[in-house]
């Protein structure tokens, strides 16, 4: 349920309890939105969210990053028929939760294998979600008018990964605080296993493709709280041989 | 320490993705009274777990259903009795009439299982 505040806090101060401030407010108020209109952000719009990624934080400042804007309905619609047709592919194979019995028992052997080699690509939700795909239930890139494509330089300072994640979540929070709405998407990993989308967007040493950020208008309007699982926080603010005293975050 | 155990044997054993025992799924309430039956929930669900009596997330997306109601929406259950839902509630925070609620969030099991984050749901606090 969208939520009106009836006032916000004003930026740079701090009081106990005091309602969001803009900034805070983005940030709860952020849900990843998968339904978009039609018609796409504006170019100027597109360059100003680039902008909040380009201004990133990143180890040693080496901006290991290179952005490619996809607008073009052609080659998303390609785009989205290849993810589909190797996700039918993968979970051909791998699938053992649905089909006939004899199908599920053969498949579970050799999935519980891919899934010790990739626990993160394979973890129960990518892997119900493609499951969901291949069976034409859900989109891969939820119909979105614009991809931008985060394309990592692995020759980045430390842990060049999260230096996207961060430039990611600049333009993200950009996107949401101006009117529109984004969504991270992992799945663009599997068109990688095409040379030809290789080739045609350039992903080769010293670069990679992992995410990619589906945006546009939101339809309908989606932003807005949810709960979610309180977390469990260790305070070390005693002496070197205090134990931590430990709180719930969010109660 | 108020975390979760997590032993030598749940980090071995992977659970059956199927199976509600090993991973508990999760699971929505949809207040039949609140509910307009409009299928935005059914539209936004990031997995297409949710089914309308008379509109799929693909129908609604596509423009193939149009307008009217479709029926209160339910989440969508495998023979196993697990469901595809992660309790992420995308569904929840979009829903015009607040007709949505938790009722079991996700935890998988085992290999996967969740050590700091507890079972109760809080909204965003002003600390």
């Amino acid at each position: 349920m969208n939520v009106k505040y009836e006032e916000l806090s004003p930026l740079g101060t701090y009081e106990e309890g005091m309602p969001w401030n803009p900034v805070e407010k983005i940030i709860v108020e952020r849900r990843s939105i998968r339904s978009f209109k039609k018609e796409p952000l504006p170019d100027s719009m597109i360059r100003r969210i680039l902008e909040a990624g380009r201004f990133a934080p990143s180890a040693g400042n080496s901006q290991p990053w290179r952005f490619i804007v996809v607008k073009s309905r052609e080659i998303l619609a390609e785009m989205e028929k290849d993810a589909i047709r190797v996700i039918k592919f993968f979970m051909f194979f791998l699938d053992y939760t649905t089909g006939n019995r004899v199908r599920r028992i053969i498949a579970r052997f050799y999935a519980a294998v891919l899934i010790r080699i990739l626990p993160n690509e394979l973890h129960p939700v990518p892997f119900g979600l493609m499951s969901q795909i291949a069976q034409g239930k859900t989109p891969v890139f939820h119909a979105a008018p614009i991809l931008i494509l985060l394309v990592e330089d692995r020759r980045g300072v430390s842990n060049p990964p999260m230096d996207i994640g961060i430039c990611g979540q600049n333009m993200v929070l950009a996107a949401h605080s101006l009117g529109a709405g984004a969504c991270w998407i992992g799945l663009i990993k599997v068109l990688m296993y095409l040379p030809k989308w290789r080739k045609k967007f350039g992903i080769k040493y010293p670069y990679k493709l992992d995410v990619c950020l589906a945006m546009g208008w939101q339809k309908p309007k989606a932003d807005g709280p949810v709960p979610r699982e309180a977390q469990v926080v260790e305070w070390y603010d005693k002496g070197l041989n205090d134990p931590p005293r430990t709180t719930k975050q969010g109660e | 320490m108020a975390t979760a155990h997590y032993s030598t044997f749940d980090r071995l054993r992977l659970p059956a993705y199927d199976n509600q025992k090993q991973m508990q799924t999760g699971d929505l309430l949809f207040d039949r009274e609140k509910c307009k039956e409009c299928g935005v929930c059914v539209q936004l669900c990031p997995g297409g777990c949710l089914l309308a009596d008379t509109a799929t997330k693909m129908d609604l997306i596509s423009g193939k259903a149009k307008g009217g109601k479709y029926g209160v929406p339910h989440v969508v259950t495998m023979r196993s009795g697990a469901t595809l839902c992660i309790a992420c509630y995308d569904c929840g925070a979009a829903c015009p009439h607040g007709a949505i609620s938790i009722k079991r969030n996700f935890n998988p099991g085992y290999h996967f299982k969740r050590l700091t984050q507890t079972s109760e749901m809080r909204y965003p606090k002003r600390y």
